[in-house]
């Protein structure tokens, strides 16, 4: 059974105005433990689609099964509770809470899902270790480089045991050695753990780890292919 | 929330400049606020405390016409009646019973009225402080024979002086006009000149002899153990004896209660101005604080941080802000007034004026626990009512500002 599926998703943006399509009729089904990255060229709609998926934004008509749960359906309020228990997010940038220290930033959701003390600092420090930042956990963001902090926002999305992680370009804004350390690590642990991963990116070599590429070209599924 | 309660704190010293400033505002604000009210609290209690003391007394009766028409045979008919039953009574310090009569000052220059006040000197001295206003001269306990003590002012404008002797005309007890002639033996002054203009003290004794047969008394004061048991001794008395009104300092003097409404209303001015500086100072920092803060709540609200977490975190920012500075304000306030309490206030350079009208010019500031309460429990009302409109558009911020590049 697949852990997220979208059925005919449409999003058009100023429907009444100027309507930009920016989705028309994506069905897609995600298997646990896949590692799938979603191209295309810019504007074609990736990161509309990770916002249905991830339950930020809502879609003009179809539906988002997360677990089977319809997102779409959801109130707002229901909605914030069901990403903090369900999915992780790892953003391009503005991921961690400035003025707090990496340790912090990785043990913050688990705080919010009420874990206890325990296996908070334990699963922060193995977290931390698991993406070379054992030696770096008193460290608030701005000490740090944008990889490692994009390393500590992957370590917080584990750190949440979510059903799935969506990532809107996570390496856009590293150096390519950044990027495929990041990359290593997110592919390490879909191996390891068998943690899905869904991410969208430009860039080609990110591309080919990938384990399933699904092409957008305006807003419809143009190619879905897997990869070795 | 204990998470929230950090998050805030080290929110709180991103911008330590910004936030000192309305941390420094918040405690000056709150140390001259609390100065300031407790100076007015103080300058009201010595006045309503001066009065009671020095004349008014916590309760008095009287026989309800006197109050009405002041004449002398208008007189309290059971007064043995009545203090057989003071003298048992375990609410009350002490009492003393005054002859009072309304009559005419000559003297060579000019004639006034004035109010002619018999007391008896051991029971009086027991009951109020009247004696201490005494600026020259003897008191009444002196032996020359019907001595009587003046206001300083009364004393000036019918130029006066000690030794000097004073016809006294009145009505007496048969409503037949009848004339005395008493012996200045020293000088008063009370809080207030007008006062002093228009009363005189006697020995009650000298001045029944004058008006009749027999020893009447106008007025029953009475000091109580403790000011708030007034209202209850004045029910019971009403309703044990007839034929007498007794009333509580309140009820007898106006003067009284209006200045303890002006001092209410003086300390709610105070409050609101140093609240609403406060409340602006929340939101103008607060506002400040949200507009940056747009995307990492939004990102916060996107990772699944509630919206009741998001309202709490900003009511806790600011919260944390202005309690330290409350603290601090009231703190220094507090150890202010204590000392202040003790050296007082002088403020005869400044106010020259308020001598005239009785005022004492040194002020004890006084604060009590009940009034700094109230002053830390309005602190925390006001923050969270102007924290509560930034915290609202923190929590209607789109989570879709925290994805987006740019
Ligand atoms: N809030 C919005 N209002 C109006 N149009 C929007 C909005 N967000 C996106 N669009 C439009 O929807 C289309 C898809 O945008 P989207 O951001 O999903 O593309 P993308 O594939 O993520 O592009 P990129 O690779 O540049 O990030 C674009 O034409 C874009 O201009
Ligand atoms: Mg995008």
């Amino acid at each position: 059974m697949p852990i997220v599926a979208t059925e005919k998703l449409c999003k058009t943006y100023n429907p009444d105005t100027v309507p930009v399509h920016a989705l028309r009729q994506v069905s897609i089904a995600i298997e646990p433990g896949e590692f799938t990255s979603i191209v295309g060229p810019s504007g074609s709609g990736k990161t509309t689609l990770l916002n249905m998926i991830g339950g930020l934004d809502k879609p003009t008509s179809g539906r988002v099964l997360v677990d089977n749960v319809d997102l779409t359906a959801m109130k707002d309020s229901h909605l914030i509770d069901f990403r903090l228990r369900n999915i992780g997010f790892v953003f391009q940038h503005y991921n961690l809470i400035p003025v707090f220290t990496a340790y912090e930033n990785v043990s913050f959701l688990m705080l919010l899902q009420k874990r206890g003390r325990q296996e908070m600092h334990r699963r922060t420090n193995e977290l931390l270790d698991a993406v070379g930042l054992g030696g770096r956990k008193h460290a608030r963001p701005r000490e740090m480089s944008g990889g490692q902090q994009q390393r500590v926002a992957v370590a917080r999305a584990l750190a949440s045991e979510p059903k799935f992680i969506l990532a809107d370009e996570p390496t856009a804004n590293l150096d390519s050695d950044s990027a495929m350390n990041l990359l290593g690590i997110m592919s390490r642990m879909n191996r390891e753990k068998n943690v899905t991963f869904v991410f969208s990116t430009h860039d080609p070599r990110v591309i080919k780890r990938a384990r399933r590429v699904i092409t957008l070209v305006d807003g419809a599924v143009d190619q879905d292919q897997p990869q070795n | 929330m204990k998470v929230l309660l950090v998050i805030a704190w080290r929110n709180i010293w991103r911008h330590p400049s910004r936030s000192g400033v309305l941390l420094a505002a918040v405690v000056v604000g709150l140390w001259a606020g609390v100065i300031a009210v407790g100076a007015m609290n103080g300058m009201t209690r010595q006045r309503i405390d001066y009065l009671i003391e020095s004349e008014i007394a916590h309760v008095q009766i009287h026989n309800p016409e006197f109050l009405a028409e002041g004449q002398p045979c208008l007189f309290i008919e059971n007064h043995w009646e009545i203090t057989a039953k003071l003298d048992r009574e375990a609410r009350i310090k002490s009492h003393t019973m005054r002859t009072i009569v309304d009559g005419m000052l000559r003297s060579p220059i000019k004639t006034s009225g004035v109010r002619m006040r018999g007391i008896d000197i051991r029971t009086e001295t027991e009951t109020t402080t009247f004696h201490e206003n005494i600026v020259a001269g003897e008191y009444l306990d002196s032996e020359t024979r019907n001595a009587a003590i003046v206001g300083q002012s009364l004393a000036r404008d019918h130029n006066l002086r000690i030794g000097n002797r004073i016809v006294l005309t009145f009505e007496d007890l048969n409503r037949q006009l009848t004339s005395a002639s008493f012996n200045i033996v020293g000088l008063f002054e009370s809080a207030s000149a007008d006062f002093d203009r228009r009363n005189l003290f006697l020995r009650s004794d000298d001045l029944n002899a004058v008006l009749g047969d027999r020893p009447v008394y106008h007025e029953i004061a009475i000091m109580l153990t403790d000011e708030t048991l007034a209202s209850e001794l004045v029910a019971d008395l009403n309703r044990r004896f007839g034929h007498i009104q007794a009333q509580s300092w309140r009820q007898l003097s106006p003067e009284l209660n209006v200045l303890v409404e002006i001092g209410d209303l003086m300390l709610f001015i105070v409050t609101m101005i140093i609240m609403l500086a406060l409340a602006f100072g929340i939101l103008n920092t607060m506002l400040m604080a949200l507009f940056e803060r747009m995307r990492e709540i939004g990102m916060l609200l996107s990772i699944g941080m509630s919206r009741k977490r998001v309202f709490a975190m900003i009511l806790l920012e600011s919260l944390a802000l202005t309690v330290i500075g409350a603290f601090l304000g009231i703190f220094l306030g507090w150890g202010s007034i204590l000392h202040l309490g003790k050296v007082g206030i002088n403020l005869e350079r400044f106010a020259c004026g308020i001598a005239e009208i009785g005022w004492d010019t040194v002020i004890y500031p006084f604060m009590s626990p009940a009034d700094y309460a109230s002053v830390a429990a309005l602190v925390v009302l006001v923050t969270l009512f102007a924290s509560t409109y930034p915290a609202c558009k923190a929590i209607r911020i789109n989570p879709l500002d925290a994805a987006k590049d740019t």
